[in-house]
């Protein structure tokens, strides 16, 4: 098979994994080698979908011995299958980064003959590039569940992140669409890789030649919209995964309707709404010193689709507002709606050399259209609203004619966003 | 109304900053020669550029102000726009009464508009580190950009040490000047049309694999135009092998 028909099948099949980024890693280039980590990461394109393209992302293969439900590349689906050699992907590699197209190489995998024999081609490939090529530039590699952890291990030595997609944020989802994955298959080598992270950094302090472990840490995919699971369940499974895993980061992919089992949700737009929602409650998470609790009270909570996840929860909590400019602390400026973690320091810095007036926060960065009713600058409110929960909320709601578009069709709205998610997946439930 | 010309180079403009301060004169603007245009209502004195005053200028930034004021001036200086003189210097006349708190005084316009203008260079050098393609001719990689504001200079670290075993130009065509690299060190080039080499002659295998991927790697349930545009922006598009 040609190699451009190959890069055409096996990045088809990667498209799905949304994970971008190449930050958190400084490897340094090395005398005769090639490439090296840009710290703060770096967007080369982006695609037609508007997703940013930092890396390589590609398959080794989608020659698959399992069955998973929601994916493309089960043993079920009649798809044209490819596979690379460590050697066509080392070169095409380095030969896109060569020309600036790309930062390094995401490298995933289906499951080909056994997870073993899978994470022996990855490891092979990554070692090729890293020992053979002198290539410095940044390596995403996953470890695939259920491969021998010493296999696993074995790659962190040489790449600067991992990750390990969860996909289905529940067990019983799981059960019901990737009958041949188990949970335990999943968390057990995050686990294993996070006790390493943190062993290895301990141990750099000590010694300052210790090779490094997966520098830039571990990550993992959620699925949104496959399965009932409600937004409160995802947050809380994600507020627990950087807690007791240190995750750098949770994706959420909204499901993309690939395949017509009756065990699926028949969706018009993947739920691209819902997916920004939970990114942004992502970002409150680990920025902005939100609980997931806090957020959504009740387990089967979902976002409101028409209001962030932030300027809902202030609504409710009008108790703390309004908020004084010029004397709250960080972490209170960090709630108020309007303001990020940019303009709440901005706001900390400026005030340090004189009272901040209300048309100066403009020019800091605040976003007035929704901080004004929430905030007090040298003691004047200035919204002509009063603080009413009912008032505030009509005129802080997005207007989809104007918010519409940048995230999804509009369509969305009319079709998922408005049906309860029991409509939505009273097909699945109807099968069971 | 009076306003200083300089010659164009970053010495030639510290050089007006520290003739504003020893001649006691506040000229309206400084202006570097190719963007002059002359008026009748104005007084231009040309300034030549002095190393040892330059010197002094750039000195004292960094001892009585920071590191940090010192490269807010010099990303406003290549932004080459327009009154960038005039905000620098009073931007450094507030810096040398304030000291190093200079930069907190966010709310101050001298601040706030070296800090806008800045923003904007390091933003399109940050774009620019990614959206730059190199074409290989022969043993060459030769990229070809039109940046708003003058950056090669600043992107040309980043290349030598991330491509450091290649030879590689990198040309700005609207400035007609180029960084060149030659595995070694790199230097900075005036480099008109003349100077492009033969493209018929690039390798293009890889240019078409990725062309390929690239349009494989979009999910076109989720096309969104608008939000591709928005992070990159459409004018960029002329030199990006997969858009071209």
């Amino acid at each position: 098979m040609e190699l451009q028909d190959k890069l055409k099948i096996l990045s088809d099949a990667a498209k799905y994994d949304v994970s971008c980024s190449s930050s958190g890693s400084s490897r340094k280039n090395k005398a005769g080698g090639i490439g090296n980590a840009a710290e703060s990461g770096i967007c080369h394109s982006w695609s037609e979908d508007g997703r940013c393209i930092s890396l390589l992302k590609i398959l080794y293969t989608n020659y698959c011995v399992y069955d998973c439900a929601y994916c493309l590349n089960r043993i079920s689906n009649d798809v044209p299958r490819a596979e690379f050699t460590p050697k066509e992907l080392a070169d095409l590699t380095i030969n896109f980064y060569r020309r600036n197209y790309i930062e390094g190489l995401f490298l995933s995998s289906a499951i080909v003959k056994n997870p073993d024999y899978t994470m022996e081609q990855l490891l092979d490939t990554v070692k090729l590039l890293r020992e053979l090529y002198r290539f410095n530039g940044y390596i995403h590699v996953k470890a695939i569940p259920g491969a021998d952890y010493r296999l696993i291990s074995e790659a962190g030595k040489y790449v600067d992140r991992m990750s390990v997609n969860i996909e289905l944020p529940s067990n019983d989802s799981l059960k019901l669409l990737a009958p041949q994955k188990r949970k335990e298959q999943i968390i057990r080598p995050m686990g294993l890789i996070n006790t390493e992270i943190q062993q290895t950094k301990e141990e750099k302090k000590l010694f300052r030649h210790k090779p490094s472990f997966v520098p830039a840490g571990q990550s993992t995919q959620l699925i949104v919209g496959a399965t009932p699971e409600s937004d409160s369940k995802i947050i809380r499974l994600s507020e627990n995964l950087y807690q007791r895993f240190s995750l750098k980061r949770v994706y959420y992919s909204a499901y993309v309707p690939i395949t017509n089992n009756p065990r699926l949700p028949t969706l018009q737009h993947p739920p691209t709404m819902r997916e920004h929602r939970l990114y942004q409650a992502d970002w409150l998470l680990r920025f902005y010193g939100f609980s997931a609790g806090e957020l959504l009270q009740n387990e089967d909570d979902n976002f409101d689709i028409q209001l962030d996840p932030k300027t809902d929860w202030a609504l409710k909590s009008l108790q703390h507002f309004p908020v004084e400019i010029n004397k709250a602390p960080y972490e209170m400026l960090l709630r108020v709606p309007g303001i990020g973690v940019q303009s709440a320091n901005r706001i900390i810095i400026a005030r340090r050399t004189g009272p901040i007036h209300f048309e100066g926060l403009k020019k800091i960065g605040v976003v007035l259209k929704r901080a004004k009713y929430f905030i007090t600058c040298q003691g004047k409110y200035f919204s002509e609203l009063s603080l009413d929960s009912q008032l505030l909320r009509q005129s802080l709601l997005d207007s989809p004619q104007k918010k519409g578009p940048l995230y999804g069709q509009i369509s969305i709205f009319d079709t998922t966003a408005l049906i309860k998610p029991e409509e939505q997946y009273s097909k699945i439930f109807g099968e069971l | 109304m009076n306003i200083f010309i300089y010659d164009g180079s970053f010495e030639g403009l510290l050089t007006a900053v520290f003739e504003a301060f020893y001649r006691r004169i506040n000229p309206e603007d400084i202006v570097p020669q190719e963007r002059y245009q002359p008026d009748l209502l104005t007084t231009a004195s040309f300034i030549e550029a002095c190393p040892e005053k330059a010197d002094r200028v750039y000195n004292s930034i960094l001892e009585k102000i920071s590191k940090q004021t010192l490269q807010y001036v010099y990303y406003v200086y290549i932004s080459e726009e327009a009154g960038s003189g005039r905000y620098i210097l009073d931007y450094l006349r507030l810096g040398w009464r304030l000291g190093y708190s200079v930069n907190q005084h966010l709310l101050d316009p001298r601040v706030l508009k070296i800090h806008q203008i800045s923003k904007r260079v390091t933003v399109e050098k940050h774009r620019m580190l990614g959206l730059l393609r190199f074409q290989r001719i022969g043993e060459l990689y030769y990229a070809e950009i039109e940046p708003d504001y003058n950056i090669v200079g600043l992107l040309a670290p980043h290349f030598s040490e991330r491509m450091s075993d290649q030879n590689w130009m990198i040309h700005d065509l609207k400035r007609e000047i180029a960084a060149l690299y030659n595995q070694q060190e790199w230097v900075l080039i005036d480099a008109d049309r003349e100077g492009i080499p033969n493209l018929e002659a690039r390798e293009t295998t890889y240019e078409e694999l990725w062309k390929a991927y690239y349009r494989h790697i979009a999910i076109p349930e989720r096309k969104n135009p608008k939000l591709q545009k928005r992070c990159m922006p459409v004018r960029y598009w002329k030199h990006l092998t997969e858009k071209k």
